[in-house]
């Protein structure tokens, strides 16, 4: 099944997240929406596999990379296109030039840098488009290089230099509320200086305010790194119950007294609740 | 008297009040009140106290069910039912993916708190936009289908479902007694 949506409800931080999560192969389309000009309607198409992202381009004609070998001089356009389409179908084009001899490993990782990294890092400024993830779409050999990233290292490196976070407003943990780690051991990503600083705190007892007040950085970055380790897969939110300050000993409420301890229930309760529920299905 | 108690628990929308109302013999004590900011722009109307529904199946026996206030945040309310709750259900509303992310948020909060066995129950998904079963569990972060509690698909506006939710919830409390899960 196809997944789609609006970035505005789900955003591209937690799509990369879902995808890498879910190993997911296929072609994420996104189509911006610019409602004054539609004939400048641009859509950007991102490929996965496994979960790791492949390539990226503005077109589907498979001729991007080409082309970006091209304007560097490295190759003929037609060169490098000529060569996909003599080399094998399953290989990425970037394997067969650099097997041929004609592209160094360092010419491959810099065409990666651009055609991923640089290109999906902008989309991350998008305010709202429509997506559409679809499992069944082919790799595209002739824009791949044969690198690949993580689409959640990604998303780390994309959100670090995000300016505007408007968009994420609502989506950001809460102040009153702690991190916990949800994987074992330390983080396999490269983490930056403030994003250790605050996995260091990431147990699930400390309020992102309080981490704000230590680590004595604005409140607003905290939760922002908080999102970033969020959407990476490597902590989650944890709201910490919310302290009524003006009245620090709550007066008891009906219910509380009301509703007894949880007790162990008795197998006849669990079997006649079952068998009576049963009636009603 | 013997009571078992359930927390109906969910991100606004999910379909809490209409779960325990199809189910309860008592007429729902209805909090909905006309809703303020952005909640007015999912739904007219949202819970703002714990609703209650009960079941009695027996001279002795009654299932009693708490649903969470839709807007609220986790005050101590919250706290005191959870201790008190035998199992609970998070529901999540599939068609709505802006909601996943509240919906990890309450769970992780409840599995802080307390320890007693859950399941999911995803609502709307006779809505076209609903996400099927095995994307949902993944963006809320079950990977693997053999470490995950039962995720089923639950219609509240149906007794039918409402009932076969209640039960797969019991039993699996049940299974969960006698193999206590990490
Ligand atoms: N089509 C469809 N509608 C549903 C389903 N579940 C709930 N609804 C509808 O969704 C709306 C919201 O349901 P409520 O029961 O008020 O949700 P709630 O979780 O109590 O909401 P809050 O109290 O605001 O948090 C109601 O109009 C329900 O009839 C479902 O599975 N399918
Ligand atoms: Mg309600």
């Amino acid at each position: 099944m196809a997944v789609t949506g609006y970035l505005s409800e789900f955003a591209l931080a937690e799509l990369f997240n879902f995808l890498e999560q879910g190993n997911k192969t296929g072609l994420l389309t996104l189509c911006k929406l610019s409602d004054d000009q539609l004939q400048y309607r641009e859509n950007h198409y991102i490929w996965f596999n496994q979960g790791r992202i492949v390539a990226a381009a503005n077109r589907l004609d498979q001729h991007g990379l080409a082309y970006m070998i091209g304007q560097r001089g490295w190759l003929g356009e037609h060169t490098a296109l000529r060569v996909a389409q003599t080399c094998d179908v399953s290989t990425p084009i970037g394997l067969s030039l650099k097997n041929q001899g004609l592209l160094t490993v360092e010419q491959l990782k810099l065409l990666f840098y651009t055609q991923v990294m640089r290109q999906v890092c902008t989309l991350f400024a998008l305010k709202d488009a429509w997506f559409q993830f679809d499992c069944k779409a082919p790799l595209p050999f002739a824009e791949m290089t044969g690198l690949n990233a993580p689409a959640t290292e990604v998303t780390l490196a994309a959100l670090r230099v995000l300016k505007d976070w408007s968009a994420l407003a609502n989506k950001l943990p809460e102040p009153t509320s702690a991190v916990m780690s949800i994987i074992e051991g330390k983080p396999q990503q490269k983490l930056n200086q403030t994003e250790w600083q605050l996995w260091e705190f990431a147990k699930g007892t400390i309020s992102l305010q309080e981490i704000a007040q230590q680590l004595q950085l604005p409140l607003e970055k905290v939760q922002q790194i908080a999102f970033r380790l969020v959407t990476a897969g490597l902590v989650e939110e944890v709201p910490l119950v919310t302290v009524i300050t003006a009245h620090p000993k709550p007066e008891p409420l009906p219910m509380e007294s009301a509703v007894p301890e949880a007790t162990m229930l008795s197998h006849s309760f669990l079997h006649n609740l079952v068998g009576f529920l049963k009636g009603k299905v | 008297m013997e009571i078992m108690r359930l927390v109906v628990t969910g991100p606004v929308g999910a379909g809490k009040s209409t779960f325990i109302r199809s189910v309860s013999e008592i007429a729902v004590v209805d909090t909905d009140r006309r809703a303020t900011d952005e909640t007015a722009l999912l739904k007219q109307k949202t819970t703002v106290a714990f609703d209650f529904g009960r079941l009695s199946f027996g001279p002795e026996m009654a299932l009693h069910l708490y649903g969470t206030p839709g807007q609220s945040r986790f005050d101590f309310m919250w706290d005191i039912l959870i201790q008190k709750a035998h199992a609970y259900i998070l529901l999540v509303a599939a068609h709505r993916p802006s909601e996943f992310i509240e919906a990890r948020r309450i769970r992780a909060f409840m599995r802080q708190r307390s320890p007693v066995p859950m399941i999911i129950g995803l609502t709307h998904m006779d809505v076209p936009e609903a996400w099927d079963l095995e994307n949902a569990a993944i963006a809320l972060g079950y990977l693997s289908t053999n470490k995950r509690p039962p995720i089923i698909a639950v219609d509240p506006t149906q007794t039918t479902s409402v009932a076969q939710a209640v039960i797969t919830l019991v039993q699996h409390s049940m299974q969960a007694h006698l193999m206590p899960l990490s």
